[in-house]
């Protein structure tokens, strides 16, 4: 029964430590994939205005850089992508314009075997027509976009946008899928296709307007990200060059920065007051637990054994109970956790109107704190539980505790 | 007495300059059209735009027809080659050979930079006559390079314009423009145009370089270089339609 | 009854510590509960109330052709002020914005924006629009700290604005920061620009005409004249609507495991008293006493827990609730750069609803689980109870 205790209590607070810091990551996650990455590598001009998303100033020579960061920082998975505005027109059966509207696109890698990225933005659970493109050629549009447009799956489209070094470009494309992001600004006008198409429609061959960095954790680490932000930074320093690459953690990106912060915060505050009070939940154990054995200490001081003996094996016991508790404990609420972590709580029925960028799933996210953070309460608490309600063999009469022995 | 003398000297220089502008600005102004825009004519060209990153050249061959009517075919880079845009009564149609669409520009999109240099669709679609849409007066006499110039100042009469005020350096013996200041109605410089390698053409001078320049931004400015212009030339009608695009 | 409560009071102050460890963790699950549930009540509240000061007011009638998303359509969306309308914007009940697309180049870049009329004079919003009197010969302009960052420009700047008449004449002033203010609605800062509404209309040419309006107050009666939508406040602020909900779905998970444990105490308690207090029920049953009127008095007793920490919470939680709703609960660093509306300083709000449904779900959860372990004492022999046997 103690162990029971202790093992709940440790396991709840490990789990519910997981669940506070990757519920309150959520929304930096979701600004990650879609937008800032965990660490974003871009040009220093294009840093600039990134804001703007100025393609004349993008990233060239991505095959070169990308095998270089594959091979420097193998714990992070890298993405380039196009971020470009322009047009999109649908062609009637003469090929004359039936309808015309602006787009905000991004060109992402969707054909290579294997691409992280259709799973990265959840595009293949926000289809609502068609599939997935699977050839060069085809993309994906929104869903209420594709109404304006009046087109449908398997039609064509043509973006008229501009090249990186100004020209017009006019690209046609099949329209494979549509997409509901749930967001409107993204609803309204949104064309995702394949990096490489998009290269050859903006004649960035071999660029790209950044590259993504994602750690293979599936969460962003400040820490990690800043740091190796500020070593690649800090090799590049003496390159006068303004088109040299910057490497940005999504901290210093917009207003990401304090978004971080205040998550710490937030999440330092509630493990806090959970921490304390599990911590008295099992100190309580602790003391029950004394007292269930005030019986057994009875005959046991009857028997000859000295108080100090007993009030000693009674906190190795205890020392013991906590360990173990904690142990089986944290594995535990390691093991819900990572299943949490894994398939999320689906909240989308508690909400109306569910979109991308609020996340229909509750996820937890397991830290290294997780495998530490149970002994607290697990073991303080209820060593010092016993502790204390040992104190009581000292103050009692043999005789009395024999007689609780009875009660 | 000899202050006077200059005060009077100043008098009769300003009265003079009024009488010119009275009865010249708009004469001149017409001489300028007369150079610039003619019945038809066949040009060679090309397009130079100066990015922060890199320079790029693009030639094309062009058709107009009054003021009207045009017609461009992109020649190089390969990536625009084949490209032809159509102008007809204020429209603007794009073809691309890579789509096999014909695309019509309209709305803000006309506003957008041509090619990626210093000049809108709407800048190159406006092409009437400035005595048209401008009022003129001189307002003095300045050296361009070498050449003497008029200074004249041009005021929209018109509503639809995209540059209410306009500056114009003028060539005095060849009557083509040598500057151009495009300001705002508010009197802020927003585009500067200098025209050079003047060269005589079936018996008409005519800039075969022009310097396109936004004031606001930085930038290189957008460099246009005649390589061969023909006037009056016989151009068969089927070049101004749209399946002209698609041939 | 009222000796039942009377005894399990007796046996909770006898037990000490004990019973002081789980009604301290049980009031925690109080305070906490409020105190959360409250900062989510007050950031929907200030959320929604930043908008209606900074932007949306009680509501706004849109001409038809505007589209916030899509700069392009401010090129049409305007038109003069409708009849319907006139007699409103006379008393002041609605305010008449013009909006319009420009760029301005702080040296030498090139940045789109969207200028936005409004009269120095208004008083439905927040916006320090009384600045745009001060006298300048430039265009005075208002900006947001976010726009002012993005932008990097400084109170005092100038630099040159351009825009198209409705002709599509260019123009180009100069224009002068003479503010910037702070506000949480990155709507109402992002790459927007404050001017006076007399001087845009007379820069465009567009004498008395009008992008938007927006109401004073929420209930204002106005017909909504042809060619011109009505936006409630409820549908200008559905974001926040979203947001808060997605929060207070991802809490309630927290609320569960903090409840879990303050019951996993409770818990605990009742079994040993149970176990170790056999002889008395056997007592209380030779007396007369029903099982189930047994069963009560240690239910009464485990819920006894829930009275007292409602009470201590009270003692301390009171105090502390009431100083975190007049100070509000300041995050310790710079909110300004949100994606949401969110304010530095929240200062949460506690309804009477939410005060009494947690003491009541408390209060129940620690009846049943005091009731759980009780069961047992049905199924007891008495007299072996009685002797203090081990069953």
């Amino acid at each position: 029964m103690p162990i029971l205790v202790v093992t709940l209590g440790v396991m709840l607070t490990v789990f519910l430590h997981a669940y506070v810091v990757g519920f309150m990551g959520d929304t930096i996650e979701m600004n990650a994939r879609f937008n800032n990455g965990h660490v974003k590598l871009m040009t220093r001009a294009y840093a600039a205005n990134m804001d703007q998303s100025p393609n004349d100033l993008a990233l060239l020579g991505v095959d070169s850089l990308m095998a270089h960061l594959n091979r420097e920082y193998p714990g992070i998975a890298w993405s380039p992508r196009i971020r470009f505005g322009g047009l999109v027109d649908a062609p009637d059966e003469n090929g004359e314009t039936k309808a015309q509207g602006t787009a905000l696109g991004m060109g992402i890698d969707l054909l290579t075997p294997g691409t992280p990225e259709p799973l990265r933005l959840n595009l293949e659970k926000s289809l609502v027509r068609g599939h997935m493109p699977q050839q060069n050629g085809e993309v994906l549009l929104s869903e209420t976009f594709s109404q304006k447009l009046k087109v449908s799956p398997g039609d064509q489209v043509t973006l008229i946008g501009s090249t990186m070094e100004g020209g017009m470009a006019m690209v046609n494309f099949i329209v494979a899928g549509t997409l509901s992001f749930g967001v409107e600004i993204m609803d309204r006008g949104t064309i995702l296709a394949d990096l490489t198409d998009v290269q050859s429609a903006l004649q960035m061959p071999d660029g790209a307007s950044e590259i993504n960095g994602y750690f293979h954790s599936g969460f962003y680490d400040d820490e990690q990200a800043t740091s190796l932000a500020a070593t690649f930074n800090d090799a590049l320093k003496e390159n006068p060059d303004e088109f040299a690459p910057l490497l940005m953690p999504l901290r210093q990106q917009g207003g990401m920065g304090t978004y971080v912060t205040m998550i710490d915060t937030w999440s330092g505050y509630i493990s806090l007051v959970f921490i304390l009070a599990m911590s008295l939940v099992l100190w309580n154990a602790g003391l029950l637990g004394g007292l269930r054995r005030y019986g057994e200490v009875g005959v046991r001081l009857a028997m000859g054994e000295e108080k100090t003996h007993v009030y000693g094996t009674m906190i190795v016991e205890s020392v013991f109970i906590g360990l173990v508790g904690s142990v089986i404990g944290t594995a535990l609420g390691l093991a819900f956790s990572w299943i949490l972590q894994e398939y999320g709580i689906n909240i989308s029925g508690m909400m109306k109107g569910a979109s991308v960028m609020f996340p229909d799933k509750i996820r937890a996210r397991i830290t290294p704190q997780d495998f530490y953070l149970g002994f607290i309460p697990g073991l303080f608490s209820t060593v010092l539980g016993t502790l204390l309600s040992g104190v009581g063999i000292f103050k009692r009469q043999t005789a009395r505790l024999f007689k609780e022995l009875e009660a | 007495m000899r202050t006077k003398r200059v005060k009077l000297l100043i008098l009769a220089g300003v009265l003079l300059a009024g009488m010119v502008q009275a009865q010249d600005a708009m004469v001149i102004l017409e001489k300028v059209d007369r150079n610039m825009s003619s019945d038809n004519r066949v040009m060679e060209s090309s397009m130079t735009v100066h990015g922060k990153r890199s320079s790029r050249t693009i030639t094309s061959r062009s058709w107009g027809e009054g003021t009207k009517k045009a017609f461009t075919e992109y020649l190089s880079p390969a990536s625009e080659k084949g490209t032809k845009m159509l102008k007809l009564e204020g429209q603007l149609w794009i073809y691309s050979p890579s789509t096999d669409r014909v695309i019509q520009i309209s709305g803000h999109m006309l506003r957008q930079p041509v090619m990626g240099s210093d000049l809108s669709y709407e800048d190159m679609m406006d092409d009437r006559k400035l005595s048209d849409v401008y009022t003129a007066k001189v307002s003095g006499e300045e050296n361009v390079g070498d050449r003497r110039a008029w200074v004249m100042e041009l005021t929209a009469k018109v509503t639809d314009i995209a540059y209410y005020r306009q500056k114009l350096w003028v060539d005095q013996e060849r009557f083509i423009p040598l500057k151009q200041d495009l300001y705002a109605r508010g009197g802020q410089l927003l585009k500067r145009t200098e025209m050079g390698d003047v060269r005589q053409v079936q018996g008409r001078w005519f800039p075969f370089t022009v310097l396109y320049k936004d004031m606001l931004k930085q930038g290189g400015g957008t460099e246009f270089k005649v390589t061969t212009i023909r006037f009056n030339d016989k151009i068969p009608d089927y070049i101004f339609t749209k399946a002209a695009l698609k041939q | 009854m009222r000796l039942a409560i009377k005894l399990a009071w007796r046996n909770l102050i006898g037990a000490g510590l004990r019973t002081w460890l789980n009604v301290i963790v049980l009031s925690f699950s109080f305070v906490i509960i409020i105190w959360m549930k409250g900062i989510m009540t007050g950031w929907d509240h200030q959320a929604k109330t930043d908008m209606t000061n900074w932007e949306i007011g009680g509501g706004q009638i849109w001409h038809a052709e505007y589209d916030p998303y899509d700069p392009m359509t401010l090129n049409d969306a305007h038109g003069p002020v409708p009849e319907a309308l006139a007699q409103g914007v006379e008393s002041g009940a609605l305010m008449p914005v013009l909006i319009v697309q420009g760029t301005i180049y702080p040296e030498g870049r090139m940045v789109p924006v969207a200028v936005r009329g409004v009269d120095p004079g208004q008083t439905i919003l927040q916006l320090p629009a009384h600045r745009l009197d001060t006298v300048t010969d430039a265009i005075p302009a208002l900006i947001g700290t976010q726009m002012a960052h993005t932008t990097r420009l400084k109170a005092g700047d100038r630099m040159i604005l351009r825009w198209r008449d409705i002709h599509g004449t260019f123009d180009a002033r100069e224009m002068e920061i003479v503010e910037i203010f702070s506000c949480t609605v990155p709507t109402a800062d992002a790459g927007q620009i404050y001017i006076p509404l007399e001087t845009l209309r007379e820069m465009t040419l567009l004498n008395g005409e009008t992008t938007l309006f927006t109401f004073r107050n929420e209930d204002t009666a106005v017909t909504v004249p042809e060619g011109w939508t009505l936006k409630t406040k409820k549908e200008l602020t559905r974001q926040v609507d979203e947001l808060i909900q997605t929060k207070s779905a991802g809490q309630s998970v927290l609320f569960g495991v903090l409840l879990l444990l303050a019951m996993l105490a409770i818990f605990d308690t009742q079994v040993l008293s149970i176990f170790r207090r056999q002889k008395e029920i056997g007592t209380y049953i030779a007396l007369g006493y029903t099982r189930g009127e047994v069963v009560g008095l240690f239910t009464v007793e485990g819920s006894m827990h829930a009275v007292m920490a409602a009470m201590l919470a009270t003692a301390y939680g009171l105090p502390f609730l009431l100083w975190q709703a007049k100070e509000g609960w300041t995050m310790p660093l710079d909110t300004s750069q949100f994606g949401m509306a969110i304010a530095q300083t929240l200062y949460p709000v506690y309804t009477v609803g939410l005060v009494i449904s947690t003491i009541l779900i408390v209060l129940m959860t620690t009846a049943i689980v005091s009731y759980w372990p009780s069961r047992r004492i049905a199924r007891m022999n008495p007299t072996e109870a009685l002797r203090g046997r081990l069953q």
